[in-house]
């Protein structure tokens, strides 16, 4: 209960408290093999993300872009359309600032196998 | 997971060490920015029997430790005062079976030497100052300790994909010279880390188990801490295993060991450490979370 109170009343004298972003959701998924190839990466945050310093590279196996356009940030999303993809696996490397400057980073790979 | 540089193992840890040597000489110019337990892909969360590698904003608010008759309720608090550098103060109150009575004070400072994001390494110089006589005289030594120490992080992120399931491994480890400012006490060697397993990791960077949130943010780790005299008589070596559970939030973590003595000399029975820690980065992040000097 002290330690309860405690977090309430740190949250409360910040009022605006903002953390580091951390990726709670991908489109892929972290190593999923899908059959059908996606046509975008959606990543969701714990925290809105500043925009202009937030992005997401995805790369196939020989490290050439496979990316449509330039990345997108809004709010606690971030997403970036791809060209259509062959078969083969793929690396996904995201850069996020969340709005008060903490920086995070991570990467994961998923494959286009189709049946 | 990180991208390799081109560089054989050995060579980042010859690149390493002549970072590391480079920077004391020129008295300790910080690595970047730094915050609470991030190198790269990796989040480390805050170890609570020994010192983690991080100069950062935080508060570990209370850790309470039963073990052998006794229970402790310490306190410690780090500021960061210029990126990469930070001062902490801890003090704590001992209640033990024969004496009760406030802990002395110590004073921690911990500079940043190198970072290296992709590899996910980072590596501290700390040091600790034991203010003697600061505490009460029925549970506190009268007399002052230094220790000196080297400390570091290391993410297993890098591993081949045949070993991916073992990317969420990470140590710490810290390795320090205890000098007790008085001949009546032996000066000893200082060394403990940790061995821990990020399901945050495992879910983002390896692979999506489809773990609800509170999971993912549950850290298994274990803990070592030993101390080895050094002087002749200064008695045999000491030291607990402590496995244990953290739960990292977006602004706390809550974290809860055992305590498994390893000989008699350590303890009979096994005890337990729990700690509240609170990201003073996070909580106030345009504030008293940010270095004093930028």
């Amino acid at each position: 209960m002290t330690v309860r109170i405690a977090v309430v009343i740190l949250l409360a004298l910040t009022g605006s408290a903002s953390a580091h972003a951390f990726l709670l959701h991908a489109r892929p998924a972290a190593g999923a093999t899908l059959v059908s190839p996606p046509k975008d990466v959606n990543l969701d945050f714990s925290e809105a993300l500043e925009p202009t310093f937030s992005n997401v590279a995805v790369v196939d196996g020989s490290g050439h872009p496979v990316t449509a356009a330039a990345s997108a940030a809004r709010g606690t999303r971030m997403s970036v359309a791809l060209q259509p993809l062959k078969p083969g696996a793929y690396s996904v490397t995201w850069h996020a600032l969340s709005v008060d400057t903490h920086r995070t980073q991570g990467s994961f790979r998923f494959t286009v196998k189709p049946r | 997971m990180p991208l390799h540089l081109g560089l054989c193992r050995d060579q980042r840890v010859k690149h390493a060490l002549a970072y590391c040597l480079s920077a004391c000489a020129c008295c300790g110019i910080a690595a970047d920015a730094s915050a609470h337990g991030i190198v790269g892909d990796r989040f480390f969360p805050a170890t609570i029997t020994t010192d983690d590698p991080f100069a950062a904003d935080e508060l570990a608010l209370p850790t309470i430790t039963a073990f052998n008759h006794e229970t402790d309720y310490d306190f410690d608090y780090s500021k960061s005062i210029f990126p990469g550098f930070a001062v902490s103060v801890g003090a704590g109150y001992a209640d033990g079976h024969d004496a009760s009575g406030f802990s002395n004070v110590s004073v921690t400072s911990a500079l940043e030497l190198f970072r290296d994001e992709e590899d996910e390494t980072i590596l501290t110089a700390g040091f600790i100052w034991e203010i003697g006589g600061s505490g009460s005289k029925a549970v506190a030594d009268r007399f002052s300790t230094y220790t000196p120490e080297v400390l570091f992080g290391q993410g297993f992120g890098d591993l081949p994909d045949s070993m991916a399931l073992l990317r969420p491994f990470a140590i710490t480890g810290q390795i320090g010279f205890k000098v007790p400012g008085t001949s009546l006490a032996s000066k000893a060697v200082q060394w403990g880390g940790a061995l821990e397993y990020s399901l945050r990791y495992l879910q983002t960077n390896v692979r999506d188990q489809g773990m609800p949130l509170f999971v993912e943010q549950l850290t298994p780790i274990v803990e070592y801490s030993f101390e080895s005299p050094t002087d002749a008589g200064g008695g045999e070596t000491t030291g607990t295993l402590n496995p244990g559970l953290i739960w990292s939030g977006q602004y706390t973590q809550f974290a809860v060991e055992a305590i498994v003595p390893v000989n008699a000399a350590t303890g009979k029975t096994i005890g337990m450490i729990a700690q509240a820690h609170f990201y003073i980065d996070d909580i106030f992040p345009s504030s008293l979370g940010r270095p004093i000097f930028r």
